[in-house]
This record gives structure tokens, sequence and C-alpha cells, in this order.
């Protein structure tokens, strides 16, 4: 072993505590980094995951015929990685009719989906409710049975267009069709997805029974002829084709990226297996290209949230290092007497950081893998692959954040001559960035790139089609990035001047009392109080930014699901039951509800525009749901209410319907409801009491909402057929005791928890509470280590002017006073600091997701709680560092301290 | 060497040995080192470093605690006080000029002095006024000059008010010449042993200067932490 590696080793055994203290900050920065890494890499596979299961269709390919269907379909099922492949087709449907016992019931254009029995295993197209797919008969979506008042035995007659033949048919099952709007899209496969307005009426035959009966009535498209059928809706034939599902779980081990390129290369070869036979439209690329999207908008979320965290946990090693400086002097100043040149003491400095940092790598390493397992839901997923790169990451992050901490605490040392030894270094001059005002340019720039993300917010761009999509600029992510950095310059270049000001105002000219001494020593430390309260001041808005942020996240992911869902917990049932069951005084009977009411789901044409109708009871809604303030237009959700309230056949209609049909408050509003007692639509009057725009469970386009009461009478629905829980536990639990008490009513129970799992955007179906987890843990541990770090640096530095203030016969409470004060003028400024810098950047991040949620968020939310336990941890650190820091001023070894030089 | 400790003596020390760390590693500074000092003496401790010269002022002052042997203040053993005590003592009665002048570096000139007042309890007993002890020392015109902003001869001067204010009975001087050239360093002692007609107390200096000690009455030579010579003049 060289001589600088024995004198590296023999430094840091002969100060175990000090050593000690600098592998742990080490480690607790190294270790948010990988654990940040290692959830960065399970979020982008489970991205990965969700836009993969998300797919209910991965490949539809147009062919011309039902054989080459058949044909196509077998050769691509074989293939490797293929889960499903089946012929299929679809058609338009011109009308439907239903002869019940109270006459003949229309329903209006829509299409026909053929498909072969045992379809759906792994193609989720649709889902029956009641009865199945029998050759011979018709599945009919639960629209179109609503609409013809069919149920299972009933025969229907379709026609495919008008003048063709009628095909009757019986009713043997109801489907929901959830994908619809893929199902029936036109296929080019050179265009590729595009997918269309749902038709509102779906059948779905057996393949062989609709090429028996309806498919002779209908010309064939080819995949020739497809363009001509570009446009959503414009389908006149009969679409014949073959629809493949591929096996998700290789899709899922990887980042969406990787996903795309492995289902483009899967699709093309597949497409080669069956040459110029088939091409196929990739609905499940066009899905990973979106969620490649945004997973780098999450990776750069995570990124901002967690990287700037990280980084002051690196300043966290370089306060441990400052502790280090003064031994150092000595050595070096002796190591230079005996002819070291700097490049051994940099060897030396080279060697001890290596040692440092691979220790501290490895503890990093594995408090990184424990965190994530423990803190994240499902663990870390770890393979021996990914736990090389984590500890190998965190090792060499280790060595770099030491050697940078070592060589940046030591550099007046190391540049010193030997006389210098004995001296403080000082800098002189400025450096570059404070002569050219870099901080702030960066605050300036971080100021005009935040004005124009709320002022146009062209932070989003959301697709025009009918599916949206999102796609944010990363770009946007510059305003809060060069806020830290612009922050922290700024408070760097500031050296403690204010404080150091105030102080030295509040301890007048000449100190003769204790106060005095302590504020006057204070105002003359400005540089080093700085450093305090630039590390403890940025860590703790590190963790106020994160705190807020999360939270609010957390709110509009919820507020998002819960506007998607209708409210916490959604029992629905078949029509009546809800009524003659009395289900709704069951639900809230149900341990862990708050709050229940029913609701009408219904349709009603205004002119010839079918819109979903909710009756809801205005005195209980607002009390099983959340209704905000935002989702109305001129009034506010109580006054909205009050005036549904108010008028009994009052009805409040969306933002569209107002504009196209040019109403206003009070206007007569005729519509057609379906009366269900006789199957016909009737005309009944309503008076538009107010605008919505947004509605819990209602759709993104046009609505309405009347009160129940009403709604049921004139549509005579015998009642709410959906029941809306308001839970005050958890509502997936809730959500099982409601469905065991409501088993019996054949009730469908949904809860807002697996609502978040499937929301529209990517981007809000990523969990950040793994992250935020380990992010506030670490916040936590890093803030309190942050204030013990500067109590024992005070003490480090300032041992020499502590002994000689002892010898000189000051006694110990006084001595110690001006460690605690410095510490709690550090605390107080840090937290009035995180307290701005935190909100300000919070800000900054949820104005860049006023696109994600629907609807944006109104204001941010506070997480009293964490806020309270990330202060009171520097608070209580402080206390205890104090408290030690007291201890060790009674052992300081007086003599030998005063006679250092 | 001197076996004598009268019960009346101000300070005194009998078989003195102080020993640091352990084992192989063990370093006897002071071995079985006894004096006595009275009132207004004037005593050197004169050897080369390591020779234990600033053990035994620390000794003295109650900084270090004897391995063995006994260090007495007015009679009584300092080992029978509590840290407090001690403390108490050093404050009103021991005073020190360091080598380095080991000024408080963010205190001005004035408040080094002030803070001495106050810490020794003097200030409360209506000690003097700071600008008027470094007046003595011929720094009025630097009482608020920060340590950093005097030189080697101003920091020890202002070292030497501060002691002063301390109104000790024992001033003890730890090569207070050691950083200065000899033309200041002579002003220093010229200056210490004016305040010492002043004030009266009893002074000792350690040095390793032949020069130096042969100002003072008596001089206890170390070598190895031991009393190797002693002479009276």
């Amino acid at each position: 072993m060289s001589l600088a590696a024995r004198f590296a080793l023999a430094g840091m055994v002969r100060a175990p505590g000090r050593t000690l203290v600098r592998v742990l900050v080490l480690a607790a920065s190294v270790a948010l980094l990988g654990g940040m890494l290692l959830f960065v890499g399970n979020s982008l596979r489970t991205v990965s995951g969700t836009a993969v299961r998300a797919v209910p269709l991965d490949l539809q390919g147009p062919v011309g015929s039902l054989a080459q269907a058949t044909r196509v379909a077998g050769g691509i099922a074989r293939q490797a990685g293929v889960l499903e492949a089946v012929p299929t087709a679809t058609a338009a449907l011109s009308s439907a009719e239903h002869n019940g016992p109270s006459g003949a019931t229309r329903a209006g254009a829509g299409a026909v989906l053929a498909v072969p029995p045992g379809d759906g295993r792994h193609i989720r197209t649709f889902r029956f409710l009641r009865g199945s797919l029998k050759p011979g008969g018709v599945v009919l979506d639960q629209q179109m049975a609503a609409t013809l008042q069919a149920r299972v035995g009933d025969r229907v007659t379709l026609r495919v267009r008008p003048g063709a033949r009628a095909v009757r048919l019986p009713v043997t099952g109801v489907a929901l069709v959830s994908a619809a709007d893929t199902l029936f899209q036109p296929l080019n496969p050179a265009l590729g997805p595009a997918p269309a307005q749902p038709p509102a009426n779906v059948a779905i035959m057996p393949l062989q029974t609709f090429a028996r009966t309806l498919a002779p009535t209908a010309r064939s498209l080819t995949p020739a002829s497809v363009r001509s059928n570009a446009q959503p809706g414009a389908q006149d034939g009969v679409q014949w084709q073959v629809q493949a599902q591929l096996d998700p779980v290789p899709l899922s081990a990887g980042s969406p990226t990787a996903a795309f390129n492995a289902a483009t290369r899967t699709k093309n070869r597949l497409e080669r297996s069956v040459p110029g036979q088939v091409q196929f439209v990739d609905n499940l690329s066009d899905k990973l290209n979106t969620a490649a999207g945004d997973a780098l908008y999450a990776e750069t979320l995570y990124i901002m949230l967690a990287v700037p965290g990280a980084l002051i946990a690196l300043g966290l090693a370089y306060l441990a290092a400052l502790g280090t400086v003064e031994r150092d002097r000595r050595d070096l100043a002796l190591l230079r007497a005996r002819g070291s040149t700097r490049r051994h003491l940099l060897g030396l400095a080279g060697i001890e950081s290596a040692l440092l940092g691979l220790a501290a790598g490895l503890l990093g390493a594995g408090v990184a893998l424990a965190a994530v397992e423990l803190l994240v839901k499902g663990g870390a997923h770890l393979t021996a692959g990914r736990a090389a790169v984590t500890i190998a990451v965190c090792v060499l992050v280790a060595v770099a954040g030491a050697a940078a901490a070592r060589l940046g605490a030591s550099a007046s040392v190391l540049r010193g001559r030997v006389a210098d030894g004995r001296r403080e270094g000082q800098r002189a001059g400025r450096p570059l960035w404070q002569r050219l005002y870099v901080d702030v340019a960066c605050l300036a720039v971080s100021g005009l790139v935040y004005w124009l993300t709320a002022r146009t917010g062209f932070s989003a761009v959301v697709n025009p089609d009918s599916n949206p999509t999102l796609s944010l600029s990363v770009y946007m992510f510059f305003a809060p990035a060069l806020l830290w950095i612009g922050a922290t310059l700024l408070l760097v270049r500031a050296r403690g001047g204010a404080l150091a000001w105030i102080a030295r105002r509040a301890a007048g000219r000449r100190a003769s009392t204790p106060a005095g001494f302590l504020l006057a020593s204070a105002g003359r430390r400005g540089a080093a109080i700085n450093r305090g309260l630039v590390v403890v001041g940025l860590l703790l808005a590190f963790g106020v930014n994160l705190g807020i942020f999360s939270a609010t996240y957390d709110q509009q992911a919820t507020v998002d699901a819960q506007l998607t869902l209708g409210a916490d917990v959604t029992a629905s049932a078949a029509p009546g039951v809800v009524a003659k069951r009395d289900l709704t005084a069951r639900v809230a009977a149900v341990p862990g509800v708050t709050a229940a009411t029913g609701v009408d789901h219904a349709y009603a044409y205004i002119g010839p525009d079918l819109q979903d109708t909710f009756g809801i009871d205005p005195a209980t809604f607002p009390r099983a749901t959340t209704l905000r303030d935002s989702y109305f237009l001129g009034a506010t959700a109580q006054q909205a209410m009050a005036r549904l309230r108010a008028r009994p056949d009052g009805i409040i209609v969306s933002k569209e319907t107002i504009t196209d049909y040019s109403l206003k408050l009070g206007d007569l509003l005729r519509l057609r409801v379906l009366d269900r007692s006789t199957g016909h639509f009737r005309v009944v009057p309503f008076h538009v009491a107010g605008s919505v725009q947004e509605f819990p469970s209602a759709p993104k386009d046009s609505f309405m909402v009347a009160n129940e009461t009403h709604l049921g009478r004139v549509s005579h629905s015998g009642g709410p057929n959906v029941v809306f829980a308001r839970t005050s536990g958890d509502p997936a639990t809730v959500a099982r005791r409601v469905a065991a008490a409501t088993a019996g009513a054949g009730t469908q129970v949904q809860n807002i928890t697996q609502q978040r799992q499937v929301t529209a955007s990517a981007i809000t179906t990523v969990d950040l509470t793994g992250i935020s987890r380990i992010e506030e843990a670490f916040a936590l541990v890093l803030a309190a280590a942050a204030m013990g770090l500067f109590v024992a640096l005070g003490i480090a530095e300032r041992r020499r002017e502590l002994a000689t203030m002892a010898a000189l016969g000051a006694p110990l409470r006084d001595v110690g006073a001006f460690l605690w004060s410095e510490a709690a003028l550090v605390l107080g400024t840090a937290l009035v600091l995180a307290a701005g810098l935190g909100w300000l950047l919070s800000e900054m991040l949820v104005a860049m997701l006023q696109h994600v949620f629907d609807p944006p968020p109104d204001a941010l939310a506070i997480p009293w709680g964490f806020l309270a336990a990330l202060g009171g941890a520097a608070i209580l650190a402080t206390l205890i560092a104090t408290a030690l820091a007291a201890r060790g001023l009674r052992r300081l070894p007086l003599g030998a301290i005063l006679r250092e030089q | 060497m001197t076996a004598t400790e009268p019960r009346t003596a101000l300070a005194a020390c009998g078989g003195l040995t102080v020993a640091y760390g352990s084992g192989e590693a063990r370093v006897t500074a002071l071995d079985q080192v006894s004096l006595a000092l009275e009132p207004g003496d004037r005593l050197a401790l004169l050897g080369p470093s390591g020779s234990g010269k600033t053990t035994v002022l620390h000794a003295l002052g109650g900084l270090v605690a004897p391995t063995s042997g006994t260090v007495s203040w007015r009679g009584e053993p300092l080992a029978s006080l509590d840290a407090a005590a001690r403390r108490r003592t050093r404050a009103r009665e021991i005073a020190y000029v360091f080598q380095g002048a080991n000024l408080l570096p963010h205190f001005t000139a004035w408040e080094n002095v002030a803070f001495a007042l106050h810490a020794s309890g003097a200030a409360a007993r209506g000690g003097r006024d700071p600008g008027e002890l470094l007046g003595l020392v011929g720094l009025a015109a630097k009482l608020d000059a920060l340590p950093g902003e005097l030189s080697g001869g101003e920091a020890q001067r202002v070292a030497i008010a501060r002691a002063l204010g301390q109104r000790p009975a024992l001033l003890l001087c730890d090569e207070p010449t050691g950083h200065l050239d000899s033309d200041t360093g002579a002003r220093v002692l010229d200056l210490i042993d004016a305040l010492q007609a002043e004030f009266g107390f009893a002074l000792v200096i350690a040095t390793h200067d032949e020069q130096v000690a042969g100002r003072l009455a008596r001089t206890l030579s170390l070598r190895d932490g031991q009393v190797v010579e002693e002479e009276t003049r």
C-alpha cells in the first residue's frame, strides 16, 4: 500500500465518528438517487404494462373475404408472440326494429360486429352483461337494447342498408361494447389508426350467422376500397378483417419505447409470415408511441422531483467534508513540509474519496433497495442485472460525490502554500458566474417560461380527435429547473449578507451583553451561516415542493377518477332494481359509506341528438360525491343544485347545447324522452336551470342533468339505476362491502381506486405515491441530518474559539448559546425560505399539469401532516444536536485544543 | 527544583504527572513536577518544544487534569472542585495569554476584552472599561478592529488587555513572544512587566528563549517533562 493510501486510511480510522458521518451522509444522498433509479425503472415498466393492457384490440388487418380472413387468421395465430388471431367482420346497420307488447320500437343507424364463437378470450372489445353469443342469434349493446326495449329471447329485425332485405334474429344476449371507436374505425394501414365516433347502436353476431344472413345484402369492402371509407363513420359495406392480440408479457418488461419497437417488429414479422395477404392497422404501436411520450414526461417529472433533493444531499456531503478541513489543513501542511507535492495531496484526497465512496455507495444501494422494497407498492422487482446496475451507479456517484465534496471543501488548502497551512484560505475575486449574473438570468428566464406556460398554456398539446391524447413539452420544465439553479446561486452569492446585516444592526456598534455577543458573532459569520442556510433551506424547500406537488397530484388524480366514475364507489343495477330493493338505503348503511344517492342514467333526444341524461336528487347528490364550482357556468355548484331543487322540471344542459340552441336560463326545452312503459319516445317539456361543462360520471361531450323524481315520472323508468356513495375509508374495501350488501340485486360495483388505474392518460396512471414516499422519507432524514451536521460543523470549525471562551471562564451555557443561536437562526430562515421557494416550485410544476388533469386543480393541496413532520424533524434534530453539542462542550479537551497551532 | 509547598501558596503543584494516551502510545508530558507560587511571583518555565512548559501552565489553570499528583489553588486542591467551580476560579483569578493570542475571531478588539470581562464576571464586579484596558496596552485607536486586521504584536497586546480585564491573581503566558519579531517581543514583555508592577499579579511565562526567562526572578528549566534545574535571581 502506498504512503498516501496508508495516510488516507489512517486519517479515516483515527477519526471514526467523522468518517462515519461522511459515509452516512453520502450514503443517504446516493440512496435517494438509487431509489429514484429503481423507481423510474419500475414506473416505466408500469407505463408499458398499462399501455399494453389498455389496448383492447392490438392489430386489425383488412382483407377481401371471409375465406381470406379465415386463412390469414389461421396463419397469424400460429406465430410466436400472438395470443389470439381471429377472422371478423364489421358492417354498417341502417336500422333496427323490435316489436314488443307495446308496439314497434325503432333504433337508428348503427353497426354490426361479427365474431367467431369464443372470441374475446384475449380481445376485449366487449363483454356480456346477460346471455351469450349463439349461432343464429344476435347480441345487442346495452344502449341499443334499451332503445329497442329488447330483452333476451325477443326477436329484432336488422337491415344493413335502406331497401336491403331485413333479417329477423332472436336476441341471445346483452353486451357492453367498450371499444366501439376502435372496432368500427376505417381500416387503412397506410394511414394507421383513426378511432371513429362510436356508433350509437351496435349488434354482435356469430361470424357464420352474419355471413349467411346480413353479409349477402351488403357489398364487401376490399383493402383497395378502404380509402373511400377513410372518413370515420362512412363505412357502408362489410369490412372483413383479421383481428389479433399480442402477448403483453414480453412487451411489458421494458420501457414504452422498447415496447413500441418490439410491437412494431412483431407486426412486421406477422405481415411477412403471410406475404402479400394482409397489412395491419397497428393500434398497439399507436398507443405505445403516445405512452413513450408520456414516459418521457414522467421521467422528467421524476427527475424534477428527485434530482434537486439528491444534489442538495450531496451538498450535505460537502458540509460533512468541511468538518475535516481543519484537520486537513494541519495534515497537509505537515505533508508539504516533508516534501509532498500537490499531486501527492490530490492523490491522497482521491484515495480517501474512493474508500469513502465505496463504503457509502454500497450502503446507499442497500438503503435504496430496502426503501423501494418497503415503501413502493409491489416492491423493487429486482433482478441480478438491475441490482448490479443500481450498486454500480450508487458507488460511482458516491465516489464522485465524495471527491467533489472533499476537493471543494479543501480547495483552499490544496491551493495554498506550506505557510498558508495555518491560515484560512480566502477566495480572491468573484467567480465568473457571479460576474455574469447567471443567477439573476436563471431566475428571469424561469419567470418568463412560467409566465408563458401560465398565459399561453403551451405546456400541453391535446390531439384534436375524438380520443384526446396528451403530448407535453419537456421544455416547460425549464421554469422549475432554472428556479432551482437561480435560487441556489443567488443564495450562494448573498453569502448570508442580509442575515449578517440584520444581526449586526441588532447587536449595535459594540456588543457588551450576552445577546449582543451572539448577534455580533452571527453578524460576522454570514458566510458560514449561509452555507448552512443554503443546504438546510434548499432541502426543506425540496421537501415542501415535493409534499405539495405530490398531494396536489394525488388530489387531482382522485378528482379525475371520481369525475370519470361518478363517486368513490358506484353500484349499477338493472332498471327498477334500485328502488325495488331500496339499494340506496342499503348502500348508505354499509360501514365506511358516509352518504349515498340514487342516479337515473337515461338518454333523451334534444333535436336529433341523443344525449346522456342524469336524473339526480339535488339535495343528496352533493353529499354523496364531489361537485366543484368549476363544473358549472354562471353559478356555483350550490347555486346550480338550488336552482334544480327549486324547479322540478328544471334541467341543466351542457355549454354546447346552450350555444347550439341559443338557450338561456328559464327557456322552455322540449326533449324526447323514452317512456319505458310504452317503449316510445314522448315529448316532455323542461326548463333550462343552468349550464354545466363537467359532471360526475358524465361523458366529455354533451349531456343533461335533471331532477330524478321528475325524470322518473315522465319516463316511467322505475327510479335510479346507479347508486353513488362517498366513503370515509379505503374505497376498495368499502366497495367490497357494498358488493356483499347488494349481491342479491345483481349490482356491478366499481370503486375509485380501480378507476385510477384506467384513466385515459398514461401520465395520471403513473403512481407517484411510491417515489413520493421514498423522497418524503429521505427529505425528513436529510433535513434532520442537515441541521445536525450544521451544529456539528459549528463545533468542528469553532472548537478552538469555543475552547478559548471556556478557558476565559465563560459558562458552558453561554458557550453553547453560540451554537444553538446560529442553528435557530438557520432553521428559522430556512423554514421561511422553504415555504416560499417550495410553494413557488409547486405552483410551477402544478401549472404544467393544468392540461393533464380533468378538471384542472383549483388550488394547491397542502399536506399539513407531512409539512409538520418535515419542520418537526428539522427542529427535533436541532434540539438533539444542540443537546449533544452541549455535552460535547463539557468534554472538550481544552488543553489539547489550545495547544493546536 | 523545590519541594516546599507552603499552605499559603497562591498556586502549587506537587508530584504533578500528566500523561496522554495509553499502552504503547502513552506519552508522559510531565513527570513528578512540583512548584509553588506566591502572590507577585515572577516565574519562567524554560525549555525546548515538548519539554512540558505548556502542560504546566494548563495544569495550573485547571485546563488539564493531572494523571497523578496534586494542583492546588490557594491551598485547595483543584481536583476537589467540580467543573463549574474550577471554571469560576479560572475566570476570576487566572488569566492566560496564549502563544497565538487566541483572540475570538468574530469579535473586535473591544468586544474580545468585553467578552472576557463578561465571562469572568469582572464586568458585574465593576471592572474597567474595555476601551480603557486597550488604551493601557496602546491600542486606543484599534478598538473596533477585528483580529484579522491586527498585526501579531497588536493581537498579543489585545490578549494581554483581555487578561487584565479579568483582574487576575495569576497571569499565565505561553510563549507570548513566540510569533513576534524581537523588537515587538521586547515591547510586549516590557508591557507585561509594567502591568505586573501596576496590578501585582503573579506571573508565569513559558518560553524557550533564555533572554526572556532572564527577565524574571525565578526560572524552572524543563526537559522531557521533568524539572532539570531551578534558578533564582
